[in-house]
């Protein structure tokens, strides 16, 4: 069995932009998914509302599309039913930073046992790319013609300082080891927090000078810095750039999860 | 095995040609029926996952596959064929 067996063949091709990372993200959580070995009657999908939500739509298990913001709320109820039961929650930047903050920081505070795959695209890519509360500085969007004034959220940090167990970040450009990390989510017991940076040529890219969907791919490629070396160039004294976006694996402990049966 | 591009659903992003580590997939140059500009296969039995996937008996590589946003690249069985002697590049 291969990961192409859980998509829903006939729902595709989706209705995602050309050259939308969301389908990536789709590629390698399914993937991860599938090498856990795990059946598709005992996996749950759930996600809230966005363009990254709409995936759950095109996966043949059962899944639930819920309210805005929602999807931790729903996915928390659905464990605590049946801890039997898998759960993977799809969600996007503005779904879960802005209007389901909430939800996230008490998620990760109880660490019940679930996977948060967030596809963070930096603007509300469905609505038309008003700016999310983690588009970078001096971003362009249409709520914030002249460059965004505001610090973005950094969601890695936030996870990890509400107690998540497992919290790590890559880009859609990153495919095995967003594969790898996304295992290694669903291993671990106790909330997992994936943050999955991916491009958004139609709302993002053409208003931030990425013209072609490849140029944002490409400061993926030379932006991401391994948190290792971060970490290695702060105890040399050197100065990150403030543009990089730091990846890898930010946290991993041993907190005592919520919804995992003894 | 043989590298297809399923034409139904690429969308023509041309992420493949980045990720490729043999540069197999090219910028394509003609639109299609759909109005799609799919990238070309640059002799396609370069692929190290045609090569190689039965031996192995795994997936091997398989980036362009996982990059690809539109479920579009497979690989496919091929039926009995005659040899055809092939150039690889190291």
């Amino acid at each position: 069995m291969t990961y192409e067996d859980w998509f829903r063949e006939d729902r595709l091709p989706h209705i995602y932009c050309v050259g939308c990372g969301n389908g990536t993200v789709i590629n390698c959580t399914l993937s991860a998914v599938d090498q856990m070995g795990w059946n598709k009657e005992e996996t749950v999908f759930v996600s809230g509302i966005g363009c990254s939500s709409r995936a759950p739509g095109y996966i043949v298990t059962d899944s639930l599309h819920t309210t805005h913001g929602r999807a931790i709320a729903f996915a928390t109820g659905i464990k605590m039913a049946n801890p039997d039961l898998k759960v993977i929650v799809f969600t996007g930047d503005g779904d879960l930073a802005a209007i389901g903050g909430n939800h996230f920081i008490h998620g990760c505070r109880r660490n019940i046992d679930l996977t948060v795959v967030c596809m963070n695209n930096m603007i509300y890519g469905m609505t038309g790319g008003q700016g999310s509360p983690t588009t970078p500085p001096g971003a362009l969007s249409t709520t914030t013609p002249y460059g965004s004034r505001e610090a973005a959220f950094d969601l890695c940090g936030l996870a990890a300082a509400a107690g998540a167990n497992y919290v790590a970040r890559y880009t859609s450009y990153h495919v095995t080891e967003l594969t790898r990390a996304v295992r290694a989510g669903l291993e671990s017991p106790g909330f997992s927090f994936i943050e999955a940076l991916v491009q958004c040529p139609t709302n993002y890219g053409r208003r931030n000078k990425f013209r072609q969907v490849l140029d944002q791919i490409e400061y993926f490629k030379s932006h991401a810095l391994l948190v290792q070396k971060a970490n290695r160039m702060r105890e040399e004294g050197k100065k990150i750039p403030d543009d990089m976006i730091i990846i890898g694996e930010l946290a991993r402990r041993n907190r005592p999860a919520l919804g995992v049966r003894k | 095995m043989r590298l297809v591009i399923d034409e139904s659903r690429c969308k023509g992003c041309n992420l493949c040609t980045l990720v490729c580590p043999y540069r197999i997939f090219r910028p394509g140059t003609t639109a299609n029926r759909r109005g799609v500009i799919v990238p070309e296969l640059d002799r396609p039995e370069r692929c190290a996952n045609c090569r190689l996937q039965h031996l192995y008996g795994r997936r091997l590589c398989g980036v362009c596959q996982m990059i690809c946003p539109d479920q579009a690249i497979t690989w496919e069985e091929e039926g009995p064929c005659e040899p055809v002697k092939v150039a690889i590049e190291y």
